[in-house]
């Protein structure tokens, strides 16, 4: 919101405060000053400039030659405005001054050949307005070579501040003003409203009736006849154009200025064309259209809250009145409408139409009910003395409940308790006072405050305390050195997944962080996908149902960027309806989990002096997902499962699976998948579910008494059938060997013409020992003989040499 | 017969490594004694020709053979070594080492976890909750009320009516105090959502990490001084700070903590849009509303709330001007950390 500072200093005396003092101020009090824009410091090098001379240029149509004189000097000047014209008091840049539109310096120029020595400025130049229709013309009255910044207009301070949506007693320059009076322990200034009324009486002119109080507590009017619509004077202007507003005419420019001013929105009706001169408002019962004054027909829901007149609808209450009620050049009687209408509904209207202007967004953050008399009467009498209306006699005001102001009690030792620091009593009740509350009883040890209606946001003690706070200055309340800790037990639900990320970078690989949201043909790609009510595109209208889609997503970016080698891997949630769910109504209706993928793909190694390339297999992913699944201690109670036929996503895979759940599946991604993310090279890919892992206890790790005795070795190896599988043979070696056999491993394969068509050597390495004594040669020899023959009874396999 | 045949070999052996001058010829004659075909695995095969009282004694002498040949030629292999090093002749030292990789955590996560290491070291517990949230935990609970402008403060993605994707980690907050007793001090790290456009200064989610303490005695002077501790300990101590009064409906009297921009060091600079402050975390008192939600006695307890959030932060810690970057996972963006 666009305040300015000149106008401020109508209702509160600023002098000797810099503005950025004033400034400062505001931002540390809550009333965040986003942007500043000092005229004084901008238009500082610009002059009132006298339009001694104007010729055509000889060379272009559109361009005049002046003469511009700032009293001293005489300047030849190339203008290419229609509306310059000799004895014109102008806005003059003289060289060296830095135009504020473009940020650009002005030199001297040849334009088509002509000398121009400086520039005759238009609104827009100065970035007072969008204006460029012509230069500006000043006052004729001012003296040429005076600095602008002593015309009226152009030495304002314009702030843009920044209000939260609980403060729409800020949303005005009296509301700003009152913050600062308080801030600085000054007096605020409202000003009066009085003035003379006509002998007709208003009653005789117009009737109001609320039908609906619930949503229109209060509807305050007042009537001006014999109005003249006209341009508004300059100083209104200029207070319009000043917070960024564009002038209209003298009505339209009163009611923004009044709301500008004192925060209530107004609005006002052509009262002769009211039908019945008449004011009814209710509520609408069915879907209708309605015109608004920007011409825009538009569809009404049921409950909108509406302001008609005998047989129609006039306006939509609270955010913006209709085509066929409004001001227009002949109006002479004007209806004038100060209400205070429901925050809630003229928020769901506002919502529900996509339509937001000045009115609904005050309405929706609460006006001041109290207050719609004096802004209809302060617009009254700004439109008796600059319309020249007549004021009819007496006002409307249909109040049937009055809001009264809430009573709050604030307990001193409750302020010590809040912000540890205690506030003298005479500052508390200075900066209360100040900012509008009443002191309606003072205690010992609290005081009883009326709440004025303005601050709808003040509803409890510790509100008032935030209002203490920030005038006193949260600078003001001490920053303690040293604070007190409870000694509980400290938990981190988050440690066990820096486990695994810590793992995973020691085995190379770098965490990628994906954004949940993607297309329909991702998300379902490996789940029932929950969509997004509002995305922001198909693009971002699901959640994902794994983690595979984001990475592949991943590689593929990387590939078209040349990154072909690449070891990732994700924590992250997924989100999957339940089976018959098509959406989410209760924490019932699906999952969300935590899971981990591992992506490998590309060289493993690439060539180097002491390696040839290799690319990464199933057996890299394995033995990655296996490291995890060891180093977590799940080793001894996971087994895995294989499948070399192909599912949706993969070619062959295999799963880890603990106490006859799945806790993670992956291996080599089929191709049909891969060609939908324009990937050309293979990717395997592993997701573990840490959900269902994190469920899963794990024993204590304890010592194991280190090995004082010596390990035996024996290998043999077998010719097989290809069928045999090493999983096989490795179980029945463990099966049958003896208590001694502790571990086997498969060092050797090979397939070759001399071991025949459809057969495969493997060989193995047993490893023996007892941890109570050293083995002897019989008793490891008794069992590597026996395993000997059973493996080449069991699998018709034959010992090599 | 075969134990004149071992002598033999084991004559000429004595012979040909007398003669050896370098580890290459060396290779040659292990290859010729001890290879797959070599004169040893000739003599094995021989022996089973042999008689059969004879081949314990001959097995014996024959390994005692194979294990003589091994140990002088990884003798002298070692004395090979040892002088072609000094003379610097078959082993280029300068050659690159073998590559190794090490991976990493993505700078959000290690942003978060510098945090996290602050706060822990401060007593606060580490929680996690939902990314699909209800709007009574995300909103009613949290003291947005229905209807109130309160709530466009937070763009949402809705799922239905009552479900949406968080848009802040507050409530966590909700779920935690409703799980437990004061006292509560915690961090609360985690993904949320804004309905917001991308570009390169906002994207539609991002991290936070939320903290809360509730106890008898907390004070918003503690608050303060919680959190300048926490800012000097992750950003430095040469720094000013402010604290600015804000609005967060959970939170009451609320601010937002600044600290003078380290770009610019608070001359004013495009970073700090030419405030000279940046603005690095939003905090409150814990507004009574909230505590009467998950029935906490506000009369007896007090306790504040921060939020931050982590691309912001590590977006002005590390230069990146482009908030998109950190969610593209190209490969060279993810090694440089």
């Amino acid at each position: 919101m666009k305040i300015s500072l000149n106008w401020l200093k109508e209702y509160i005396n600023l002098d000797g405060i810099s503005s950025d003092e004033i400034v400062q101020k505001l931002t540390m009090s809550g009333l965040e000053v986003e942007d500043v824009i000092d005229q004084n410091k901008l238009f500082g090098k610009f002059v009132v400039g006298f339009v001694e001379n104007k010729e055509k240029h000889p060379d272009a149509d559109r361009l005049s030659v002046c003469k511009v004189s700032d009293s001293n000097e005489s300047f030849q000047v190339i203008c290419g405005a229609a509306n310059v014209e000799i004895g014109q008091k102008v806005v003059f840049a003289p060289i060296g001054t830095v135009i504020p539109k473009g940020n650009f310096e002005i030199k001297k120029a040849k334009i088509r050949g002509v000398e121009s020595y400086g520039m005759i400025c238009a609104e827009d130049e100065l970035g007072l307005s969008e204006d460029h229709s012509g230069i500006i013309v000043l006052d004729a009255e001012l003296k040429e070579g005076t600095p602008i910044t002593k015309v009226p207009g152009f030495n304002d301070v314009i702030m843009e501040i920044a209000i939260t949506p609980n403060r729409p007693d800020a949303l005005s320059h009296i509301g700003v003003a009152r913050d600062l009076a308080a801030l600085f322990n000054n007096k605020l200034k409202i000003p009066k409203v009085s003035f003379k009324e006509s002998n007709v009486d208003i009653k005789a002119l117009a009737s109001i009736e609320i039908e609906d109080e619930i949503n229109c507590p209060r509807y305050s009017s007042r009537v001006v006849t014999e109005v003249k619509i006209k341009e508004s004077p300059d100083w209104l202007k200029q207070r319009i154009k000043s917070i960024g507003l564009r002038p209209i005419n003298n009505i339209v420019d009163i009611t923004n200025y009044v709301m500008h001013e004192c925060g209530q929105p107004l609005h006002a009706f052509d009262l002769d064309r009211l039908t019945g001169k008449k004011i009814i408002i209710k509520s609408t019962k069915t879907k209708k259209n309605f015109t608004t004054l920007d011409s825009k027909e538009r569809e009404l829901e049921p409950g909108t809250l509406m302001i008609c007149d005998a047989e129609k609808d006039v306006a939509i209450a609270g955010v913006m009145g209709g085509e066929n009620s409004e001001i227009y050049e002949d109006t002479k009687n004007v209806l004038i409408e100060s209400a205070y209408f429901n925050p809630s509904s003229i928020r769901r209207t506002s919502k529900h139409m996509q339509l937001g202007t000045d009115a609904s967004y005050r309405f929706e953050r609460g006006t001041d009910p109290n207050n719609t008399m004096y802004a209809a009467e302060r617009t009254a009498q700004l439109l008796k003395e600059i319309a020249g209306g007549k004021i009819a006699h007496g006002s409307i005001d249909v109040y049937p409940k009055k809001i009264k102001e809430r009573m709050l009690k604030l307990r001193f030792a409750r302020i010590s308790k809040v912000l540890g620091f205690d506030v003298s009593k005479k500052d508390i009740i200075r900066i209360l006072k100040k900012l509008g509350f009443q002191i309606e009883k003072t205690s010992e040890n609290d005081l009883k405050i009326k709440v004025p209606t303005f601050r709808p946001d003040i509803e409890g003690e510790v509100d008032l305390i935030e209002e203490i706070a920030r005038i006193f200055g949260y600078d003001n309340i001490p920053t303690i050195p040293k604070i007190s800790i409870p000694l509980g037990i400290i938990h981190d639900e988050t440690s066990f997944t820096d486990g695994l990320k810590e793992y995973a970078n020691s085995l190379g690989l770098f965490e990628m962080i994906n954004n949940p949201l993607q297309p329909e043909s991702l998300a379902m790609l490996t789940g029932s996908a929950i969509k997004v009510s509002n995305p922001q595109s198909m693009d971002m209208a699901y959640l994902r149902t794994s983690l595979l889609s984001g990475a592949l997503s991943v590689v593929s970016r990387n590939l078209n960027k040349g990154e072909k080698n690449l070891k990732l891997f994700e924590i992250g949630n997924v989100f999957n309806l339940y089976e018959g769910k098509t959406t989410v109504n209760s924490f019932d209706d699906y999952v969300e989990e935590e899971k981990l993928i591992f992506v490998l793909t590309g060289k493993k190694t690439e060539r180097e002096w002491y390696s040839e390339e290799k690319d990464y297999d199933f057996f890299d992913l394995k033995g990655i997902v296996n490291t995890f699944i060891e180093k977590i201690s799940l080793d001894n109670v996971s087994n895995d499962s294989y499948y070399s036929k192909d599912n949706s996503i993969y070619e062959y895979y295999f799963s880890k699976i603990i106490k006859d759940r799945v806790i993670g599946l992956g291996g080599k991604v089929k191709s049909s998948v891969l060609t939908q993310f324009d990937i050309d090279q293979d990717v395997f890919g592993f997701e573990l579910n840490l959900g269902k892992l994190k469920e899963i206890t794990v024993p204590e790790k304890s010592y194991r008494e280190l090995l004082k005795y010596p390990k035996v070795i024996r290998d043999f190896a077998f010719v097989f059938d290809k069928v045999t599988n090493f999983e096989e043979v490795k179980n029945l070696i463990q099966k049958k060997g003896s208590k001694l056999l502790k571990d086997v491993k498969v060092f050797d394969i090979f397939e070759s013409r001399d071991l025949g068509e459809g057969k495969i050597s493997m060989a193995f390495q047993l490893e023996y020992f007892n941890e109570e004594r050293t083995l002897t040669e019989e008793e490891v020899e008794k069992d590597f003989s026996n395993l000997i023959k059973i493996i080449s009874k069991e699998f018709n396999a034959k010992l090599r040499g | 017969m075969l134990t004149n045949k071992i002598e033999q070999v084991k004559q000429n052996f004595t012979t040909d490594i007398s003669t050896v001058k370098n580890s290459s010829e060396l290779e040659k004659i292990r290859i010729k004694y001890l290879g797959r075909n070599g004169i040893i695995s000739e003599l094995f095969d021989r022996l089973n020709e042999a008689d059969k009282k004879d081949k314990p004694l001959l097995g014996k002498n024959l390994n005692l053979l194979r294990n003589g040949i091994t140990s002088q030629l990884n003798e002298a292999k070692s004395s090979f070594i040892k002088e072609e090093k000094s003379e610097g002749k078959d082993l280029d030292l300068t050659l690159p080492g073998r590559t190794y990789h090490i991976g990493s955590r993505h700078i959000l996560t290690q942003t978060l976890d510098e945090i996290k290491s602050i706060f822990k070291s401060m007593g606060f517990s580490v929680h996690e909750g939902p990314e699909l949230e209800s709007d009574y935990n995300n909103f009613e609970a949290l003291n947005f009320t229905e209807d109130h402008p309160a709530r466009d403060m937070q763009d949402t993605f809705f799922i239905s009516e009552d479900f949406l994707l968080r848009t802040h980690t507050s409530p966590v907050q909700i779920r935690l105090m409703n799980k437990m007793q004061p006292p509560v001090r915690a961090i609360m790290p985690g993904r949320v959502y804004r309905n917001e456009a991308v570009s390169a200064r906002s994207y539609c989610m991002f991290h936070q990490v939320e903290g809360l303490y509730v106890d008898t005695d907390v004070t918003f002077a503690e608050l303060k001084g919680t959190l300048v501790s926490f800012a000097h300990q992750f950003y430095g101590e040469d720094f000013d700070y402010r604290f600015r009064p804000s609005f967060f409906p959970f939170t009451e009297p609320s601010a937002e903590m600044d600290i003078t921009c380290f770009i610019c060091k608070g001359s004013g600079c495009k970073i700090c849009k030419h405030s000279g402050w940046l603005e690095v975390l939003g905090c409150g008192m814990v507004d009574p509303n909230v505590f009467g939600y998950v029935h906490y006695d506000s009369e007896k307890y007090t306790g504040y709330a921060f939020g931050m959030g982590i691309e912001r932060i590590a977006m002005l810690k590390y230069g990146i001007t482009d908030i998109r970057i950190f969610f593209e996972n190209d490969f060279r963006f993810l090694k440089q950390f």
